[in-house]
């Protein structure tokens, strides 16, 4: 397969490889900054909204919605894939395949309890518990744990 | 072309002279150069998913464990530092940024600008280390790593969750570390063996493959960083 996709490539010799200008790795540079630098005010920025939705699940989604992107732009620029042969890309590709796999074992987690140990809980608790529920047998309702915070 | 051996040159000359020689030698299974690059660069790629998988499986066990206990793990995360962790992820952009700039010089083949490149990016690596040595220390002291004298002393929160926090926390930064120590291992060998010269770089696929794996450790830390420090409600 591979010696296929060289041939059409021989013939540019030596200038087959892509080089990156300087100013395109600089700005990603940039872009990687202004990110980060984004989703750590907005942390801030929500946690004086305690009790608001911003400072719970949008908060995460966000913070992960970043950080994807930050992973992304490095992936694609700084490790050359965008440029890359689609052998390489796939390869690249393939590492993520285990992130479909996790919603799976999520759903599959959320759905059931720990196995129990013998002799020493007659009842497992769950493994991904909804808010109303325990973190654990013998604990408070998740949504009902007060602990007093920083307050940042 | 001359064979530095039997010439009266000296013995870093002709060193130099036989670098000369063998850049961009193609071996004989490839059929072009482009071939034999690439292949190398798949080869990376290859150990790098695997690298995907071993940080993998931590992600997932930190993401159940977080659902699991959610406001006692915000209550523990709290006592992270965020302007150090901050400070540690301008550090590591900062050093695949250099990184990147060694290849394109290695690319250009520019030496100089090749090592003050490489030698940021080392820099950055021990900026690195030092400034999550400060952290390190600052929970040790407090008794927060895992272990019989492990003491969270925080109301409200049992002990055995902030052990589990912090168990995954230190495997997962400990593991993210290490990473990072091996890294500082392979930029000082290929600083050494383009200040020399040395034969065995033929061309810029060293340095390629050293800034992919550098790139992958780059890649784990900006997934740590949200998911330790800025953690929701």
């Amino acid at each position: 397969m591979s010696s296929n996709a060289t041939t059409t490539h021989s013939d540019h010799g030596h200038s087959a490889h892509h080089i990156t200008p300087i100013s395109k790795l600089f700005t990603t540079f940039m872009f990687l900054m202004a990110l980060m630098a984004a989703t750590i005010a907005w942390y801030y920025f929500a946690a004086t909204l305690p009790n608001s939705p911003l400072m719970s699940y949008v908060n995460n989604i966000i913070a992960m919605t970043i950080a994807v992107i930050k992973a992304v732009t490095v992936i694609q620029i700084f490790m050359g894939v965008k440029y890359s042969s689609n052998l390489i890309k796939t390869y690249a590709i393939l590492g993520f395949v285990w992130a479909s796999l996790m919603t799976i074992m999520f759903i599959d987690y959320s759905s059931r309890r720990w196995e129990p140990v013998k002799g020493w809980t007659p009842e497992a608790p769950l493994a991904m518990p909804r808010d109303h529920e325990p973190a654990e047998l013998g604990m408070p309702p998740r949504n009902e744990i007060k602990i007093e915070s920083k307050g940042h | 072309m001359i064979n530095p051996l039997e010439s009266n040159l000296s013995r870093k000359e002709a060193r130099r002279e036989k670098h000369r020689q063998v850049q961009d030698e193609v071996y004989e299974q490839y059929e072009d150069l482009h071939q034999q690059q690439e292949s190398y660069v798949l080869g990376m790629w290859t150990f790098l998913v695997t690298e995907v998988l071993f940080f993998g499986v931590l992600f997932v066990a930190y993401m159940i464990y977080r659902w699991q206990y959610q406001p006692y793990f915000f209550a523990i995360h709290e006592a992270l530092n965020i302007p150090l962790g901050g400070l540690n992820t301008v550090v590591l952009l900062s050093s695949s940024f250099s990184m990147a700039l060694a290849v394109h010089y290695a690319q250009i083949r520019n030496k100089n600008k090749q090592l003050a490149a490489l030698g940021f990016t080392l820099m950055c690596a021990f900026g690195f280390l030092i400034i999550k040595s400060f952290e390190y220390a600052e929970k040790f002291q407090h008794n927060h790593f895992p272990g019989p004298l492990f003491h969270l002393g925080k109301e409200g929160v049992p002990e055995h969750v902030g052990e589990l926090f912090y168990s995954l926390y230190f495997a997962m930064t400990g593991l993210h570390g290490l990473h990072v120590i091996i890294g500082i291992i392979c930029i000082s060998t290929l600083m050494w063996l383009v200040y020399t010269d040395h034969p065995i770089l033929t061309d810029y696929i060293p340095t390629e493959l050293i800034g992919l794996y550098w790139h992958f450790v780059d890649l784990v830390w900006i997934f740590l960083f949200p998911l330790f420090y800025l953690m929701p409600r």
